[in-house]
């Protein structure tokens, strides 16, 4: 499999009081056709921004640089607005956090997605069209999982519940074939029910039409079980990446061992126990420590540590830890 | 050992207007009853719209229930009196940032609740205020800093220490683990079994996340549509569900696949 997706050395500075900063630091990424990666990164980690900067919504005064931010064979970072906006456009789509909050809330349902219907995909004169786009707007909830379509289509969002508004947001993602789909936290705040519902139609989406997903989460229990690699991201700096099992099961980083015993998959753990947790809280912008961002909240934290430590790589398994829980020959 | 706390038959309508002649009522909880014993820990699971958050605010006060009686300590507590229902019962609310004032310091705001509620001297006070800093995890320095100045996790932690200032013998938290992120999440649930430890508090809390709730209850109390359906200790309900309702709200998908791979691995 070819990665579509493959950004290498990714870094976005911002300026603020205290200097320049660097938000996301050396983040690579690779995202393989058809396949779910998930992102996980706790708040002020730079995942969102992440998105931002594949998708194009960028702020003029970030300084972004990367030595590679390649959409298939495109190279990002060298199109001109205009040209980017068609690709982003044509190939990729996004989700949010909340969706009753970001659907037009003076717009019905209906309307909202048949305006997401490219005008290119429809056939026939005018009428015909009109009536094709209705045709299609309905499939499209058909295959969100949505049976009483014509209800859903005859409502404004606050009328839904978040899962439902959730779906109709995905069906409308999905209008135009996207090869990739962003979903940035998809399930925060909603009950475990629909937040399972929403997982698996992600998973069918992704295996019926190749569709590769970008799942950024906040939290390892939301982890979906159809995602084949995973990568976690703390304060901007990528901390371990490789497949999910190899991850859960034989974590190499400090980071990825306490954010797993912290999320309750230690099967030994006895109710009532404490939890082994960091110490500490999530450093601000300005005052990010030096070298590997991590430090002062690590157990594991030596001298070595105020030095960034270089990716390492087992097989398919890259992690940044000068002190790795597991042993491994490095080869520098 | 005795009950703490006593629920008999409580319940909650709200009515509204429609039209003219026909007022309606929406159910929002039915009658229910339970008891809480000293130093024990309850969860309140359910559906969005099931009535947690309901119960929540019933018992710490926050609404006045439609019928029903709660005892604490076989007494019986008055809707109405409000200083009796907040030295004993407390609450912590999910968005902490919202839930302080943002235009007091931290020590204003702590210092408020001695106000109305103890005959203490100024210096009394203020002591106290710097003791209840410490006992959740922050320097007596915190005293003069506003809201915006701490992070999410020291915000949490000012909320509970106004919660456990008056030495309450209840704290009511609704879904107050579920905006934190997971490293500070884990320090929050381990600064309220601490809590729990020493001062014998019962704490009962609303909460979606099966990990949570297996990790730290003592019993749950399943809702359904304002009906309570289940209510037994965790272990019980963990190995002998009755309900389809309850297994669906305790199994975690994610958690099952990540054990069964260790189980496979082994």
């Amino acid at each position: 499999m070819s990665n579509i997706l493959d950004i290498r050395n990714l870094t976005i500075e911002l300026e603020t009081s205290a200097g320049t900063v660097k938000v996301l630091d050396k983040l690579s990424l690779q995202l393989a056709e058809g396949e779910i990666h998930t992102l996980v990164g706790e708040s002020g980690s730079g995942k969102s921004l992440l998105a931002k900067a594949i998708m194009g919504f960028i702020n003029p005064r970030w300084k972004i640089t990367a030595d590679r931010l390649w959409w298939r064979h495109y190279d990002l970072l060298a199109l001109n607005p205009v040209q980017r906006r068609m690709i982003t456009g044509r190939d990729m789509a996004m989700i949010f956090q909340n969706p009753g909050s970001y659907l037009d809330p003076n717009t019905k349902l209906g309307n909202q997605l048949r305006e997401t219907i490219p005008q290119s995909d429809l056939k026939g004169i005018y009428l015909r069209r009109k009536a094709n786009r209705t045709v299609r707007a309905e499939r499209l909830l058909h295959r969100v999982g949505i049976k009483d379509a014509d209800k859903v289509m005859n409502s404004y969002p606050h009328q839904l519940s978040e899962g439902v508004a959730q779906k109709v947001s995905i069906a409308m993602a999905i209008a135009h074939n996207p090869k990739l789909l962003i979903a940035d936290e998809p399930t925060t705040a909603m009950e475990p029910n629909t937040r399972n519902q929403i997982y698996r139609l992600l998973a069918k989406l992704s295996a019926s039409q190749g569709m590769s997903i970008l799942m950024i989460t906040q939290d390892l229990t939301s982890v979906i079980p159809e995602s084949q690699r995973m990568s976690l991201v703390y304060c901007g700096q990528l901390m371990e990446t490789g497949p999910t099992e190899k991850i859960m099961t034989e974590p190499f980083h400090p980071y990825t061992d306490a954010m797993l015993q912290m999320s309750f998959f230690n099967k030994e753990l006895v109710p009532k126990t404490r939890l082994p947790t960091l110490t500490g809280a999530i450093p601000t912008l300005q005052h990010m420590p030096i070298g590997c961002r991590l430090g002062p909240r690590c157990p594991k934290s030596r001298r070595a540590c105020i030095h960034q430590p270089r990716l390492s790589k087992v097989k398919q398994h890259q992690f940044a830890c000068h002190f790795p829980l597991i042993e491994v020959e490095t080869h520098d | 050992m005795t009950d703490l706390l006593e629920v008999k038959n409580i319940s909650k309508y709200y009515s509204y207007k429609n039209g003219w002649l026909t007022p309606q009522r929406v159910c929002a909880l039915e009658p229910i009853s339970f008891s809480v014993k000293r130093g024990e820990t309850i969860a309140i699971m359910g559906e969005t719209g099931s009535g947690k958050s309901t119960i929540a605010k019933l018992i710490s006060g926050a609404e006045v229930p439609s019928s029903g009686e709660i005892f604490l300590n076989g007494e019986l507590l008055d809707p109405n009196n409000h200083q009796q229902r907040c030295r004993e019962i407390r609450m912590i609310f999910q968005d902490s940032l919202r839930s302080l004032n943002p235009q007091l310091t931290i020590g204003k705001q702590l210092l408020e609740s001695l106000l109305f509620n103890t005959k203490w001297s100024a210096a009394e006070q203020q002591e106290h205020v710097y003791v209840t800093l410490q006992k959740v995890g922050l320097l007596p320095d915190h005293f003069d800093f506003y809201p915006h100045m701490l992070s999410s996790g020291q915000q949490q932690r000012v909320c509970i220490a106004r919660a456990i200032i008056l030495e309450p013998q209840i704290i009511v938290a609704d879904e107050a683990f579920a905006a934190l992120d997971p490293s500070i999440r884990a320090q929050i649930i381990n600064l309220i079994l601490d809590l729990q430890e020493d001062m014998g508090i019962s704490f009962i809390f609303a909460s979606h996340s099966p990990e949570i709730v297996k990790h730290v209850a003592d019993k749950i109390l399943i809702m359904h549509r304002g009906k309570m359906i289940e209510f037994d200790s965790t272990q019980a309900l963990l190995t002998n569900p009755k309900q389809q309702l309850t297994k669906m709200l305790l199994q975690s998908e994610q958690l099952n696949k990540a054990l069964k791979h260790t189980t496979t691995q082994e």
